[in-house]
């Protein structure tokens, strides 16, 4: 753990220096209180530390007002050493934003204790924020397949139509549909048929380019926006995600399933204005044509516009 | 540790140990710090002394007694916390004479830390 320690006394420095690096801590010394407002602020700082009250530059509580205001976001420990006992100067410190104090000469017993209590509060953080990281990916990704749910794929889809038009460039939407999905799960039951959508899961991701999405969009349809793909290269990269998943049958508990998609697909053009409910309606009305044409392949949407693509793509 | 007798009446000696967690090395290392800081120090107070600038007698009276409370130099601390309190509370008349008391004391510890290093040493 790094911790910081400021004072302008070299004797005092040397051994705090010296007891904290016994305890196992990572020590980073400096002499005045500019200097210690620095290393606290920078993002990689130590998010402990003990302060000198007295100090050149910036005395303690300064440090602590400093630090407070530039890392508001993310706890750091303050801790100021003082010489100073009366309940006046404790109050105005802990005011300043310290969050414990230390009385010098101070006894290497209690300090280590408190820095124990600040490393606990700063675990706590810790366990929070991780906590809260493990809720945002849950609220964005689906529990079953594990991509990105229906509200992020189709909020990921609109920021790239706008981004699409701004750059005058093109986005690719594909709506996937597994044919006779119903018959998997009634013939087999559901843990196979959710076995079957984790594998095209997968498959689906290993498809496509690290810059594209991927998202359950319904029970058994999925959405992929292949980002910079324009209308020539559309109906291939629809075609190799079809293969990707009909060409091998997939391994589940009842033996190897052969499983096919159905896939509508919609080239949006630089300029195109539709917002993101139209284009997704263009993908269902294209996906509806590939079933109708028999399921297991592609169909592209409104060949009219088309057909005005730009070639570069 | 025999030679500790040479600090006696001046340091608090099982304190100071603690302090230190046992660690001779490391007393030794701050006794040095201090001896070394000791000249600069001294000549800060006594210059501020002379031209009475009050916030100054405080500031370097405030480093002096942290300096001998780190070393549990108990009595010493107390005679420069005396001149930070008066100097603090602007009763420059009492300054000279507490210095006169400071400076005989600080001398004599600065010689026992002299002996006990030299001890040490051999």
């Amino acid at each position: 753990m790094k911790i910081l320690i400021a004072d302008d006394d070299t004797l005092s420095l040397r051994l705090l220096q010296k007891t904290l690096e016994r305890a196992g801590y990572e020590v980073t010394a400096v002499k005045n209180g500019r200097e210690a407002a620095e290393e606290m602020c920078r993002p990689e700082g130590p998010r402990l530390a003990l302060l000198d009250w007295m100090m050149p530059e910036l005395d303690g509580p300064a440090v602590c007002r400093e630090v407070r205001k530039q890392r508001g976001l993310r706890h750091v420990h303050l801790v100021l050493i003082t010489s100073k006992d009366s309940k006046q100067d404790i109050i105005q410190g802990l005011e300043s934003g310290a969050d414990d104090y230390l009385v010098k000469p101070f006894d290497p017993e209690e300090l280590k204790a408190r820095l124990r209590s600040g490393l606990r509060i700063l675990q706590l953080e810790d366990n929070l924020l991780e906590a809260r990281e493990e809720m945002r990916y849950r609220a964005t990704h689906d529990s079953l397949t594990s991509l990105l749910n229906r509200g992020t794929i189709i909020e990921l889809l609109a920021r790239e139509l706008t981004r699409a038009r701004r750059e005058k460039s093109c986005t690719t939407v594909v709506l996937a549909d597994l044919d006779h999905f119903k018959s998997v799960n009634d013939t087999y039951g559901h843990p196979v048929g959710d076995e079957v959508l984790r594998e095209i899961g997968r498959r689906l991701l290993g498809s496509v380019r690290s810059y594209d999405f991927v998202g359950r969009y319904g029970g058994e349809e999925f959405l992929v926006v292949l980002n910079n793909c324009g209308a020539s290269k559309a109906l291939s990269r629809a075609e190799q995600i079809r293969n990707g998943i009909g060409r091998t049958p997939i391994t589940t508990v009842k033996g190897p399933l052969p499983i096919t998609l159905s896939l509508g697909v919609f080239a949006s053009l630089g300029e195109d204005p539709r917002a993101v409910e139209d284009v997704l309606c263009e993908a269902d009305s294209a996906l509806y044509q590939a079933k109708a044409a028999g399921r297991n392949c592609s169909r592209l949407a409104s060949a009219a516009i088309v057909a005005s693509a730009d070639s570069q793509y | 540790m025999k030679s500790a007798t040479l600090l006696e009446g001046f340091v608090d000696f099982p304190e100071l140990l603690d302090r230190v967690e046992g660690d001779q090395e490391l007393l030794a290392e701050l006794l040095a710090l201090f001896q070394e800081d000791l000249p600069a120090s001294r000549a800060g107070l006594q210059e501020a002394v002379a031209r009475g600038e009050l916030h100054e007698i405080e500031r370097t009276a405030h480093a002096l007694k942290g300096m001998l409370a780190n070393l549990s130099a108990k009595h010493t601390a107390a005679l420069a916390a005396e001149i930070e309190s008066a100097a603090r509370a602007g009763a420059s008349q009492r300054v000279p004479e507490l210095i006169s008391t400071f400076n005989p004391e600080i001398e004599a510890f600065s010689a026992a830390l002299d002996s006990f290093m030299a001890s040490a040493e051999r």
